[in-house]
């Protein structure tokens, strides 16, 4: 075990060397086309937060190997029954309540027929979402107020601040963070990640870990949901459509590898999810065109991974 | 050596700084544009119009977003817009325009609404606000009306039995329940005694029994027949196979379409004796339809009807807002171009997709720039929207 090199260590902080380049390429490009830099911040969190909250909670199903599908007609859900919620009482705190619990009972529902059927989580997400997104139909329909469901901007404009998003962003990841790090549920999901066979035969209750990580998850996608509804209170059938993607995305662009396992961590969701709000912001001030834009950020994305993928490659399968 | 290098570097500094000097003399004005569909047809005609003549006829600079279909999508957009210092966005998407108005006038920045209208107590809300310009588009009353026509322009021709493919009236979206209801309107005020849709017959009430159903009723009214109905974009095996059901119904003359037209029953109406109508725009595609059989009737958008709106939106932004004499926005109806044989839309489409002679050319447009133009004076040239009309104004 000799001390690693400054070569070795790269892919390691790869994708937050990543961030720290499309930073600075951020602030050069604003200096050049003489973009609005400090709005374009505030725009970035705005635009990352609930990618962020919802992939950072995600990252315990993806660290036992596993794969949910369903995240954003989960997240749509919660929002539309939030916003529902709130239109019926006029309170904030029942809004956010119905989305975390909304999204809690999700989750279990997901876990617990992955649970009774014997099925990888990620075959009952895939159903769940065809099932979640017929109901976003429904809720609407149920509504009767056309194709949306609105939650007047007024009454939620004073927590559409910057410092709100950040405090219940901050928040989630320390909790994450605690869970992941410091109690034997996060050794025990890497465990499995990386070798489930030997995991078993420890004694490791892969069932009741994946409910419990349907549980975190959910909480994140509860916490996401209800920032949905603060930010653009008017939700439609599509509304959360793309989360599902952008998780995914933000969690692999932060460095940590889709089959789960050892090297899982909790800061990579939240690392991509800002570099793809950077990325976003850059494409932008450039209007190069979606088409190019799409392209490049498709390139930056392959790069990075390829970095900090780069220590594995080569060597045994982690699982 | 170093000296060298700072002459250089002095040298590089001094030819970037000139280099910017003209850019910043003509430095176009930015202006976002809000998309909520940017490969379809109709929007490419839109985005061609601007970028190939409105662009190069004024010191404008587009930026476009992507497609969007979120009130989210929509608010990032805007923030990446402002971002880049665009002076004013032009909106062609609707989720929810009330926080788009809000959200520009917060910043600062010009906001006006193509091809749509606010609703009565949007209006009202907003009609005020410093930085909105207003909205030139078709009301719920005009896609009513072109509905209405559609159906009366079949039921006129003596065709009793029809269909209706109602697009997004499942996921109540408002414009296609209005054209729907302005169809079942036609058939019930021409169905002869008694025509009614499911016992009602005043307009309001049919408008909310679609809303309240997300779906559309077949059976007689009066004299007519609606024999078949189907709804959605499900684009499964399912839904394609209703849509051949309902082109292969027995007796059936006519489809009425909300839109989409010739995308979803096209193939299936292709070589029938049944008539296809529907409500798109002016396009290639639309022409090719038209000349094949396969579309019988267009009442369509037209690309360079959002160039009134452009220019509204340039006053703004150059000081010079129209407004009417109680200081309020833009609130202009503009309706349709109807085509019902392949010659008259040939020759719409020739004109409306033309990037050196267009419908609203910078000639037309140029009246009504200068500073000091009337609401009255602009309300005057936007209802002269039909083809005839805007060929007179060229002369």
């Amino acid at each position: 075990m000799g001390k690693q090199t400054w070569k070795e260590r790269i892919p390691a902080f790869a994708s937050v060397l990543g961030l720290l380049v499309l930073i600075a390429a951020y602030y050069i490009v604003g200096a050049v086309r003489d973009a609005n830099v400090a709005y374009g911040l505030k725009a970035i969190v705005n635009q990352s937060v609930v990618v962020a909250l919802v992939a950072t909670g995600a990252v315990f199903i993806y660290t036992l190997g596993s794969f949910d599908i369903s995240l954003g007609a989960a997240t749509g859900v919660s929002a539309l029954l939030g916003a529902m919620a709130y239109n019926a009482t006029g309170s904030l705190v029942i809004m956010f309540l119905v989305c975390v619990g909304v999204a809690v009972v999700l989750g279990f529902i997901n876990s617990s027929l992955a649970s009774v059927f014997n099925l990888p989580i990620f075959v009952t997400t895939v159903a769940m979402m065809s099932v979640l997104s017929a109901f976003m139909l429904i809720l609407i329909g149920w509504n009767g107020a056309g194709d949306t469901v609105k939650v007047k901007a007024r009454d939620v404009r004073p927590l559409d601040n910057i410092p709100f998003k950040v405090f219940i962003l901050v928040s989630y990841i320390a909790l994450c963070w605690f869970i992941f790090t410091l109690l034997p549920t996060g050794r025990e999901a890497k465990f499995i990640g990386g070798s489930p066979v030997c995991a078993r035969l420890s004694g490791i209750n892969e069932k009741k870990l994946g409910i419990i990580a349907s549980l975190i998850s959910a909480v994140g996608i509860g916490l996401g949901a209800f920032l949905t509804i603060i930010y653009a209170p008017t939700l439609t059938k599509d509304t959360a459509s793309s989360i599902g993607m952008d998780v995914i995305i933000a969690i692999v662009f932060g460095g940590m590898p889709v089959s789960g396992g050892p090297r899982s961590r909790i800061l990579s969701a939240v690392v991509g999810a800002f570099s793809m709000g950077f990325m976003t912001q850059i494409m932008s001030m450039l209007n190069l065109g979606s088409g190019y834009g799409q392209m490049i950020k498709a390139a930056i994305f392959l790069l990075v991974v390829f970095i900090a993928l780069g220590s594995q490659r080569g060597k045994l399968l982690t699982r | 050596m170093k000296n060298m290098k700072r002459i250089l570097s002095l040298a590089l500094c001094l030819m970037l700084a000139l280099a910017c000097i003209p850019a910043l003399a003509d430095a176009p004005v930015k202006i976002g544009v809000l998309v909520a569909d940017a490969t379809g047809a109709e929007a490419l005609a839109f985005r061609a119009y601007y970028e190939h003549y409105i662009a190069k006829a004024y010191n404008v600079e587009f930026i476009y977003s992507e497609e969007l279909n979120t009130a989210d999508g929509e608010k990032n957009a805007i923030d990446n817009f402002i971002v880049n210092n665009c002076k004013a966005i032009i909106s062609f998407s609707s989720v929810d325009r009330p926080a788009q108005i809000e959200q520009c006038d917060a910043a600062g920045i010009y906001y006006a609404v193509a091809t749509g209208t606010l609703t009565a107590e949007e209006y009202e809300e907003f009609k005020d606000y410093e930085y909105y310009v207003g909205a030139i588009g078709p009301s719920l009353d005009t896609e009513f009306r072109v509905g209405y026509d559609m159906a009366a322009y079949y039921i006129d021709q003596g065709m009793t039995k029809f269909g209706i493919f109602g697009g997004a009236v499942p996921y109540r979206t408002d414009m296609h329940i209005y054209r729907a209801a302005g169809m079942l309107c036609a058939m019930i005020d021409k169905g002869g005694e008694g025509a009614a849709y499911q016992g009602v017959t005043d307009p309001g009430a049919v408008i909310g029994m679609i809303y309240g159903t997300g779906s559309i009723e077949t059976g007689k009214i009066g004299s007519l027949e609606l024999m078949a109905y189907v709804g959605g974009y499900d684009f499964d095996d399912a839904w394609f196979g209703k849509l051949a059901q309902m082109a292969g119904t027995e007796g059936i003359e006519a489809i009425l379409t909300v839109g989409s037209g010739v995308d979803v029953l096209g193939s299936f109406v292709s070589g029938s004796n049944v008539k296809l109508a529907t409500v798109d725009s002016f396009t290639a595609a639309m022409g090719e339809a038209m000349n094949s059989g396969i579309i019988d009737y267009v009442a369509g958008k037209f690309a360079t009807s959002i160039g009134p709106i452009f220019v509204a939106t340039l006053n703004a932004v150059n000081g010079q807002p129209i407004r009417d004499n109680d200081g309020n926005a833009l609130a202009l109806d503009q309706g349709y171009w109807v085509a019902t044989d392949a010659e008259q839309f040939a020759q719409y489409y020739a004109v409306d997709s033309s990037s050196e002679d267009p419908a609203y050319s910078k000639a037309i447009l140029d009246t009504y720039v200068p500073a000091g133009v009337s609401y009255d004076d602009f309300a005057a040239f936007i209802a002269q929207y039909s083809f005839d009309e805007i060929a007179a104004l060229k002369k």
